[in-house]
């Protein structure tokens, strides 16, 4: 009789044991499936304090009707609907304020990319978005987003989740094209810039291209917050530059343009590779007359003749123009936000899609190198393969646009060659 | 040899340089202290300008004088409630260098929730260019040195003729002897602080005109006006103006001569000047 007991307490202690087993081993019943769809957020650090954010604040109102407009629809991948959320954090256009932004963006806010960045910190984002295989889709220049062996502080075997959105370093050289082919008769181009930006690969190869192409140049520097022009305008002039271009600095156009026409330099042509961010501000430091001629980089995907941009692009971006300026109660005709916002998030929409997946950001950067992506911008396919070490770099338009009547107008379009 | 544009360039750089160096040479041969606000006042001086012009339609000369007794009067109340006390016995120089400097990022921040950080421009205000020749001056560039010239005569009138400047000079002679004569040595202070930051507004005013204003535009003239001043000597109002005018010619030179190597090479003229006669050109030889 003890020896049944035994028997049949072995047995039982097995069926308990095998059914725990299984139980263990069953299948979990699946999570259930959300029933809308998922947010992405997109962090954007951007001067929101301090004396650059002027340029931070004034596309804002654009950049939130945009996506409001975009997040319409969404964007599909694998039958699941995304929308996309932008969370600006304030980086004050310092290194320190950038990688704090950085930090707060990936490890508070989630976000999943940083895109539609400018700054001045681009090594200092870099070194907190790459070890967290977050993508950065950011420009080149400025003064060190450019290859590290040009003395900047890209490299790709450091940095594989860099994208060059936005090539504003290879742009401005580009400009020198756009208006060589404004003005076929140009006897020599001025290239200003400030000793800041002053580096040497970097800025050899301004040189190296312009020589190349047979375009006459002289450069002169000046020095982070001058605001006196006179000598440099009289160099040029003696010099014999009838068309200058100043790379990206606003308030240093202004005062050029001030100055140069009250010294009496009315017919020197003076351009910038930076959009004209307020046109009232302009006109109120620079003078009606003297603003009258200025050249500026014109991003308008409306007014293209050369590039090719999706009519249903064109169209968001005039829809949410339209927001803009209803949100900012007046016209509202900044378009120089147009090659980040929208044209970072939709390389990053694209390359999820061709990846087949919005969490994996190597297979997300597969897709991007080398890459063909249809955007507000056109279309372009990523090059940079010899000069930045990685296929990362996006194309241009090269649109240039002149002040008449004071109204923008269409000046002139280069579209950017594929950077070797 | 540069040509005459440059001179005049450089001549319209001298006066601010001038009239600002005026203010702190002032300051400092009453109060004993460097004025590190002086920059700000600058700037405060040309947002008051702007707001007169453009927003109350006050006439521009008007508008200059009006910043002179806005910020003027700001200037003698930071005296009386910042700077008397840190002067007193019992504090250090540190402890009103370190104010004055906390002061200049105060204004600006002020200035920049205030105002704003975009550049304001007032390029409607006596627009036009005499044509000259060989070169081109601006009517504004005009006014700059019209108004440096009216300021000097006045200040010259002021200090010299008036009972006010004679206790001023009185004062940064010998405030010991001053006082028992009679002569309110705390409201001279007062008074010549008010002085000094109403040339710095006024000049901030004048250049509003030129350039453009914005929160940041008065830490590059601070420096070079304090130059001004150890070029000049500390503590003498006719080194002021050599010093001024020697700095605005020889930086627009420099600049012209020798592009962004100019900051480097004139920061280093100063210091040979300095090696040579540290009191500056006018002060005083150390004893």
């Amino acid at each position: 009789m003890k020896k049944w007991y035994n028997v049949l307490a072995i047995l039982m202690t097995a069926v308990i044991m095998l059914g725990t087993l299984g139980m263990a081993c069953a299948e979990k019943p699946a999570p259930p499936k959300p029933t809308g769809p998922i947010t992405i957020n997109i962090g954007l650090p951007m001067p929101l304090s301090g004396s650059a954010s002027p340029w931070g604040q004034i596309p804002t109102p654009f950049r939130e009707a945009w996506f409001e407009v975009f997040n319409r629809e969404g964007f599909q991948v694998n039958g699941q609907t995304y929308k996309l959320k932008l969370i600006q954090v304030d980086d004050q256009n310092t290194a320190e304020g950038g990688a704090a932004a950085a930090k707060q963006l990936i490890y508070g806010d989630n976000c999943k990319f940083i895109a539609g960045h400018w700054s001045w910190n681009f090594g200092a984002v870099a070194s907190v978005t790459n070890p967290a295989k977050v993508i950065f889709v950011t420009r080149t220049g400025a003064p060190d987003a450019l290859p590290a062996s040009w003395g900047g502080a890209y490299d790709p075997k450091t940095m594989p989740y860099v994208v060059f959105g936005t090539p504003s370093f290879d742009e401005f050289v580009n400009y020198c094209f756009t208006l060589r082919d404004a003005y076929p008769n140009m006897k020599k181009l001025g290239l200003l810039d400030c000793t800041i930006s002053k580096n040497g690969m970097g800025w050899q190869k301004v040189q190296d291209t312009l020589t190349k192409a047979g375009i006459p140049w002289q450069e002169e520097w000046f020095t982070y917050g001058q605001t006196d022009f006179a000598p440099i305008i009289t160099k040029f002039a003696e010099g014999g530059c009838d068309v200058v271009l100043i790379a990206g600095w606003i308030g240093e156009h202004m005062a050029f343009l001030k100055q140069r026409y009250e010294m009496g330099y009315k017919n020197m042509k003076v351009g910038c590779s930076g959009p004209f961010v307020s046109m009232d501000i302009y006109k109120s430091v620079v003078g009606a007359a003297a603003f009258e001629g200025a050249i500026g980089a014109y991003d308008d995907n409306s007014k293209l003749k050369k590039t090719i941009v999706n009519p249903k692009y064109i169209a968001e971006c005039q829809e949410a123009l339209k927001i803009a300026a209803e949100k900012t109660k007046g016209p509202y005709e900044y378009t120089g936000e147009i090659k980040w916002i929208p044209t970072h998030p939709q390389i990053l929409v694209q390359a999820m899609q061709k990846a087949g997946t919005v969490d994996d950001p190597d297979a997300i950067m597969k897709a991007i190198r080398g890459g063909t992506f249809d955007t507000a911008q056109g279309k372009w396919t990523m090059s940079g393969e010899k000069t930045y070490g990685s296929a990362v770099n996006f194309g241009n338009t090269g649109q240039l646009c002149i002040i008449k009547d004071g109204k923008e107008v269409y000046l002139a379009e280069h579209p950017m060659d594929p950077i070797p | 040899m540069p040509p005459a544009g440059i001179w005049v360039d450089g001549l319209v750089q001298s006066c601010i340089y001038i009239t600002m160096a005026f203010g702190m040479v002032l300051v400092f041969s009453i109060l004993g202290i460097l004025n590190w606000t002086h920059g700000q006042f600058y700037m405060l001086g040309g947002f008051v300008v702007y707001y007169a012009v453009t927003a109350a339609g006050i006439p521009f000369p008007l508008s200059l004088l009006v910043s002179g007794v806005v910020v003027g009067g700001l200037g003698m109340l930071v005296e009386k409630v910042v700077i008397e006390r840190l002067t007193s016995p019992g504090y250090g120089i540190l402890s009103v260098t370190a104010a004055t400097n906390a002061l200049i990022f105060f204004f600006e921040g002020a200035a920049g929730m205030g105002f704003g950080l975009m550049n304001k421009g007032m390029a409607t205000v006596l627009p036009g260019v005499l044509d000259m020749g060989s070169f081109s001056i601006s009517y504004q560039k005009i006014a700059v040195i019209i108004f440096t010239l009216v300021v000097m005569v006045a200040m010259y009138i002021v200090l010299n003729r008036t009972k006010v400047g004679k206790a001023i000079r009185a004062t940064s002679q010998e405030p010991d002897a001053a006082s028992l004569y009679g002569v309110n040595v705390k409201w001279v202070r007062v008074i010549v602080m008010g002085i000094g930051c109403a040339l710095a507004a006024m000049a901030g005013g004048v250049i509003g005109i030129v350039q453009s204003v914005n929160p940041f535009m008065g830490r590059v003239p601070m420096i070079m006006s304090l130059l001004a001043v150890v070029i000049g000597g500390l503590g003498s109002l006719t080194g002021a103006i050599v010093g001024g005018i020697m700095l605005g010619l020889l930086n627009s030179v420099i600049a012209y001569s020798i592009s962004y190597y100019s900051e480097v090479a004139l920061f280093m003229l100063v210091i040979i000047l300095l090696l040579i006669r540290p009191q500056g050109l006018f002060g005083a030889a150390p004893k």
